[in-house]
């Protein structure tokens, strides 16, 4: 295949989710979907389009790519783009570029301390015989019960400071920290395990890795890297609803939450978790957008559930086909 | 049925009715940013829509598969390559190689069809009622010179013709012995 097609394609991948997410963001908002599983599904169309849709389209339309529909029915076309020229290049080449650039940014950001963390491994477990390393198994049992689900294998970690997260694709762990069980007291602490119970029960783990696939096959695709990222916000959502559905305490949570972020704020990771390359400089942005984060997560949690958007389905049906109906004419 | 339970019947359908309402709102701005976002380019460079630029005259070839019909006779008062060359893709794909003079005026206009005799599209040949026509011999077949007034606003000259299913046309502000001469030295590249 010529490179100017590879362009074209490239092209329309990053043009036609960026479309798709745009228009998929303002119908989250101006529907006012705030329920995260159905906030997951809109989302997670904006991801499958370029995996699936586009590819559909390229095999099952192939008079799409002639200079006819280009330039009769096209809606958009952007070869005309490449009729503007800077530094010899056509502009079209040069955006496909900048665009490819910010993507592959993007997914390193997030790809390399991923795969330096998983050197450094999960941290060194001890046998919870300390009375917050009993209390920890006996709330994880409880909750898991109340829940209906197994309890995963608990990694009680003696030292350092307060960690309470979830890990694993196929052998799934929790891991929590004795500082963590000092600081929350036991309804926070169900509620703290009953949130990660929740992300193991979705096989979230595994999920982010295959997203992680998903976001690699995308690299050079900014819109897929954010509303991925996005999901992963949403995943949240979704966990901590499930964790105040189980428990029956919102505001548990909401201060478990808030204490955990008080308690980490301005530490490095633990061994096991993400964080960002250069995350010295850019310590104060994301210091900031975490605060944000959490700050939402907790507002969420002070008010009631989220009631599910009627008829979602029939929404996401009607905006999925109306934005494949309307990128078939982008070229 | 009483009247709070045609109430409680009406909601669910006027929230559908807004929701559907919001989407085609949304969808039809995306249509129009997209729209505006194609008429960019044609509007900063001053070409209608649908007259589409090539960076050469080998680049125009790539684009159509199709070699162009060139001048083997071309006089020194023009400059070469061309200043612009420009696309019409239809039904009948029109090309226009434009040449300035040596001082740097529009001097000459190449025009030909691509895929076919159909006419070619004003879009890159403005026309006009010639002020004086009389047929002219190109080669084998039979074509037109004609008096018509120009992109600057005076008197050009046209050589019109069809040579290999191709219509072409020359247009310029040059002597008509030179543009005959022009006209007749016409081929394609490796014919």
């Amino acid at each position: 295949m010529p490179a100017t097609r590879w362009v074209d394609l490239a092209g329309q991948a990053i043009f036609h989710t960026l479309v798709a997410a745009l228009v998929i963001e303002a119908l989250i908002r101006l529907w006012r979907v705030r329920d995260p599983r159905q906030r997951l599904a809109f989302r997670l169309f904006v991801l499958c389009y370029p995996l699936l849709v586009l590819p559909l389209l390229v095999v099952l339309a192939p008079e799409r790519a002639s200079d006819d529909f280009r330039e009769g029915r096209a809606l958009f076309s952007s070869q005309r783009w490449d009729d503007l020229r800077f530094l010899g290049s056509g502009l079209r080449h040069w955006w496909v570029g900048v665009f490819g650039g910010m993507g592959l940014a993007l997914f390193l950001m997030d790809l390399v301390p991923l795969l330096l963390g998983r050197r450094v491994g999960l941290p060194r477990s001890a046998p919870p015989v300390s009375p917050q390393g009993q209390a920890a198994a006996a709330a994880l049992e409880g909750v898991a019960r109340s829940m209906g689900l197994r309890p995963p294998r608990l990694v009680f970690v003696e030292d350092g400071g307060p960690v309470l997260f979830c890990a694993g694709a196929l052998a799934t762990s929790l891991v929590v920290s004795r500082a963590a069980v000092d600081l929350l007291d036991p309804k926070e602490i169900r509620a703290a395990l009953a949130h990660e119970l929740a992300h193991l029960d979705r096989l979230d783990p595994g999920v982010s890795w295959l997203l992680m696939a998903g976001r690699a096959l995308m690299a050079v695709n900014p819109a897929f890297q954010v509303v991925a990222r996005a999901m992963a916000r949403d995943a949240e959502w979704r966990a901590d609803e499930r964790a105040a559905a189980a428990t029956g305490d919102r505001l548990a949570l909401a201060s478990g939450l808030l204490k955990l972020f008080r308690a980490t704020e301005g530490r490095p990771a633990p061994p096991g978790r993400r964080n960002l390359p250069l995350a010295a400089a850019l310590a104060e942005p994301i210091a900031r957008a975490r605060a944000l984060d959490i700050e939402t997560r907790c507002r969420r949690l002070l008010g009631p559930a989220p009631a599910p958007l009627p008829h979602g389905a029939a929404r996401l049906f009607a905006a999925a086909a109306s934005i494949s109906s309307l990128l078939f004419f982008v070229v | 049925m009483t009247a709070i339970g045609a109430t409680r019947l009406e909601r669910p359908a006027q929230g559908m009715a807004r929701a559907l309402g919001t989407l085609v709102l949304v969808m039809g701005a995306a249509a129009a940013a997209l729209a505006t976002l194609d008429a960019v380019p044609a509007w900063v460079q001053g070409e209608p829509r649908g007259v589409r630029k090539a960076a050469s005259v080998e680049e125009a070839e790539r684009r159509l598969k199709a070699r162009l019909f060139l001048p083997a006779y071309f006089p020194d008062t023009l400059r070469w390559p061309p200043r612009a060359v420009r696309l019409v893709v239809e039904d009948t794909t029109s090309v226009a190689l434009s040449f300035d003079g040596q001082d740097g005026t529009p001097a000459l206009v190449l025009v030909q069809t691509v895929g076919g005799p159909g006419p070619i599209s004003p879009m890159v040949l403005p026309e006009g009622p010639p002020l004086q026509s009389s047929p002219l011999a190109v080669g084998d077949g039979e074509g037109t010179l004609s008096r018509v007034v120009g992109e600057d606003g005076s008197i050009w000259h046209e050589v019109a013709w069809t040579k290999a299913g191709a219509r072409l046309a020359l247009r310029g502000k040059v002597p008509v012995e030179t543009l005959i001469k022009m006209a007749r030295s016409a081929h394609r590249e490796g014919r």
